[in-house]
């Protein structure tokens, strides 16, 4: 049997076209042909998660039935009762085959777990998303066929954007008229075509034709050299246009598809400052990020009233919110700097926006701050890359990245 | 606003883009025309595109230029390197110099898959380097480098049951450029195991066929190497009336003038850019090296079975190795005597008797431009053997192939009788 990747190569996105042909014929007559989509949904699963791949296919049914059970559960319980620990035992239960498979290849010399499959972050992202909201009362009613469809829902399976289940609902239900179902289609196809350039064309060049070139000088070289401020600026371009580039796929064919998709990325190296950037970078984890560790982590420190300075209590949740971003990248010391990196850079940040209110009389502001502002965030931002690449492992300590 | 308005809006541009692919890729139509500028430079660039390529070679090879298939040696282009000499002295063949560091047999055997049929009935030059008969041969980074989805196809649109063909398909399922298309891997697989392509794999090949053809037509030749001044700088340097023994003095003062800055001929570009700072590490470091037992033998007789079939005579060079650094570096002139006379027994029992040993001239001064590559003396040397094989009529080779050197025992083989 076949197999491919999501979005690999343009054989893939031959069959992806003629496959959304029939919906793209149904939505332009309004009709949403939720079993053709459902149809071409199991098909593509298949295809990435079948033949050679047939161990993580297993996986990944394994993992659904489980966590679809789990918030089936969670959601008759929440129904009668609302004890704290249950609620902390069914996220603790969500997350552990997401740990499993991030701790196994550090115990087992880089040996990838069993129950792992492409994909299982976002999966477990969107579990947890859904228990927390049930747990709010905001999620009222569990439909299993429902959550399987966001859960699954293919264009976005391997590497999100990740979506909210409110909202992704809310899409799959509704009738799209014929006019805004064309300017859908319009910009479903351009993101498609500007993701070709991205991923096919700049990433390409960055990172299958400089990076090898930039990297075998800096390790010639060897320990601080031009060549590893260059690799840092190249790694930096692949890795933005690759991710954006994929992004960019899943979120044009969620609009072919009639689902608005949220976008991942806004320009991210226009970013003013780091918390800038973090609206702009990967948008949909950091804002998962925010709203389901950040803010409900300074509530909880609020209301039990265990920290009193505002500004503290916001720094505490900096440090949680980018550790446990750095343990989920992998369990490397690389990552987990990348993380402690971030915190300390958007803390500083912070610091020097309530500085700059206070002194504001005194700091001038104009073109040429702003162009250092973007300056000194774009370097700032492809030095924590840098780390992040896991390069410096290879070039001080001879480790693998 | 009109739905099919808006529709071809959206989708139009996509049609029209696919629509000029088509034409461009897919179409058997050729390209362009190209021009002697392109196939000048081609021929003293030693591109990797060029050499992955055939648009080139081929219309190059239709004309009076005649391979030269080496390694890094042809990038030593001194005055007397042999593009420099036929030019100046307006031979009636032109080198067109293919190969650079890291190609091997393997490498030369793909890349003559696009030009068989201009290397039929003609002459090549072939420049042997002992160092390619490492333990395992090429390696496979080096070979990817090289290597082509254009000349596997070419290939694997006339491949036989044959046992030359048999082994290169398994030699090629050994490198990493053998999985880059999961069909073209199927049809390699084939190959190796004697079955015929599906009529299927045929068209599939066809196609692609056409397609890496155009894209080497028009990607190959862009942003080439213009090395014509080089050769117009030896030029100058050159008697205007050829002449062996000025053109020796002309050799000496140039290798004299090079090679100032070390105790072993080494031109002092190497030398201070490769071996200055390290070369105290490499004393008797080769000591235990050995070019005797080695896959690249059969890789070589790939190149040879190829040559066979073609009927192409060749010209085979051996080249020394500089003395004074093979003492130093301890390197054994008797596993390098075993290993000329196991390479001759290859070649003379196949009936390729044009072979210039020059093993034996590792000591002489300037023959050697560094360590392992000729230079001023040497390439002269190579000019003398080189110039009256490729300027006069020489009498038709008959080759008799013999499969034993496909094999582990001929590969392992160190006594040769």
């Amino acid at each position: 049997m076949p197999n491919m990747q999501p979005y690999q190569n343009p054989t893939y996105f031959l069959i992806l076209g003629v496959a959304l042909l029939p919906i793209m014929i149904g939505m332009l007559f309004g009709k949403k042909l939720h079993w053709y989509q459902t149809l071409i949904s199991f098909a593509f699963l298949l295809l990435t998660f079948g033949g050679p791949k047939w161990e993580q296919g297993i996986a990944l049914i394994c993992y659904i039935v489980f966590e679809v059970c789990l918030i089936g559960i969670y959601h008759a319980y929440r129904q009668k009762k609302n004890a704290t620990w249950i609620f902390y035992l069914a996220v603790i239960l969500a997350i552990i085959p997401l740990v499993i498979v991030k701790i196994t290849p550090a115990l087992e010399h880089g040996r990838a777990s069993f129950i792992g499959f492409l994909g299982i972050s976002y999966l477990t992202f969107k579990v947890v998303q859904i228990i927390m909201e049930i747990r709010d009362g905001i999620i009222k009613e569990f439909k299993p066929w429902l959550v399987l469809q966001f859960l699954l829902f293919f264009p976005t399976i391997s590497s999100g954007p990740i979506d909210r289940y409110r909202r992704f609902v809310k899409d799959y239900n509704k009738s799209v008229v014929r006019e805004k179902y064309l300017e859908l289609l319009d910009k479903g196809v351009w993101y498609i075509f500007l993701g070709f350039l991205y991923k096919f064309i700049l990433a390409y060049y960055f990172g299958s034709r400089l990076e090898p070139v930039v990297s075998r000088l800096a390790v010639s070289h060897g320990g601080i050299s031009w060549w590893l401020v260059a690799y840092m600026y190249v790694y930096s371009m692949d890795l933005f246009f690759d991710f954006a580039g994929y992004s960019l796929f899943a979120v044009g064919v969620s609009y072919i598809m009639g689902i608005e998709t949220p976008m991942n990325f806004n320009r991210p190296f226009k970013a003013h400052n780091i918390k800038d950037f973090w609206n702009r970078w990967h948008m949909t984890l950091s804002f998962w990020f925010r709203d389901y560790i950040y803010m409900r982590l300074v509530f909880f420190i609020m209301k039990n009233k265990l920290i009193k300075s505002r500004i503290t209590i916001a720094n505490v949740g900096y440090f949680t919110l980018f550790l446990i971003m750095g343990f989920w990248h992998g369990l490397t010391w690389y990552y987990i700097v990348y993380g402690l990196f971030h915190a300390c850079a958007i803390i500083l940040c912070d610091a020097w926006l309530r500085f700059k209110k206070k002194h504001q009389a005194h700091i001038p502001s104009n073109k040429f701050t702003e162009a250092l502002a973007i300056f000194v965030t774009f370097n700032t931002v492809c030095f924590s890359f840098l780390i992040f690449s896991g390069f410096l492992n290879v070039l001080f300590f001879h480790g693998t990245n | 606003m009109n739905v099919f308005k808006k529709l071809f809006q959206i989708f139009g541009p996509i049609a029209l883009a696919a629509l000029i692919l088509f034409v461009f890729l897919i179409s058997p139509f050729g390209v362009k025309k190209i021009s002697q500028t392109t196939i000048q430079k081609a021929a003293l660039s030693q591109s990797p595109n060029i050499f992955k390529g055939s648009a080139v070679k081929e219309a190059a090879m239709s004309q009076n230029y005649v391979p030269f298939f080496g390694s890094s040696e042809l990038s030593r282009m001194d005055a007397l390197h042999p593009s420099v000499l036929a030019q100046k002295y307006q031979r009636n063949y032109r080198p067109f110099l293919l190969g650079s560091p890291g190609t091997q047999s393997l490498t030369h055997y793909w890349g003559m898959q696009g030009i068989s049929k201009q290397l039929t009935n003609k002459k090549a030059v072939f420049i042997i380097s002992p160092q390619w008969f490492v333990k395992k041969g090429i390696d496979p980074n080096a070979f990817s480098f090289y290597y082509s989805n254009l000349q596997t196809v070419e290939w694997l649109r006339h491949a036989r049951d044959t046992r030359m063909d048999r082994y290169a398909a398994s030699r090629l399922l050994n490198m990493p450029s053998a999985r880059s298309s999961e069909t073209l891997e199927r049809c390699i697989l084939r190959v190796a195991a004697g079955q015929k392509l599906t009529s299927n794999e045929k068209t599939y090949l066809d196609l692609k066929y056409n397609m890496l053809k155009h894209e080497d037509q028009m990607f190959s030749m862009l942003m080439l190497k213009d090395r014509r001044s080089l050769i117009e700088e030896g030029e100058k340097q050159l008697p205007d009336e050829y002449n062996v023994a000025k053109l020796s003095q002309v050799a000496e003062n140039l290798g004299h003038k090079n090679t100032t800055n070390n105790r072993f001929n080494v031109d002092n570009n190497f030398w201070n850019k490769r071996l200055k700072k390290n070369y105290q590490k490499l004393r008797n470091e080769q000591s235990n090296f050995s070019y005797l037992k080695s896959v690249e033998y059969s890789d070589f007789q790939l190149v040879l079975n190829q040559f066979a079939k073609q009927h192409t005579d060749v010209l085979f060079i051996i080249p020394p190795i500089n003395q004074k650094w093979a003492d130093y570096t301890g390197l054994s002139m008797n596993m390098i005597h075993q290993f000329n006379h196991k390479i001759k027994h290859q070649l003379n029992s196949q009936g390729f008797d044009n072979v210039v040993d020059l093993s034996d001239d590792g000591a002489s001064p300037y023959f050697m431009q560094d360590t392992i590559h000729l230079g001023w003396k040497g390439w002269l040397k190579v000019d003398q053997h080189v110039n009256p094989f490729l300027s006069q009529k020489q009498r038709t080779p008959v080759y008799k192939i013999n499969n034993y050197f496909y094999t582990k025992s001929w590969q392992q083989r160190e006594n040769i009788n």
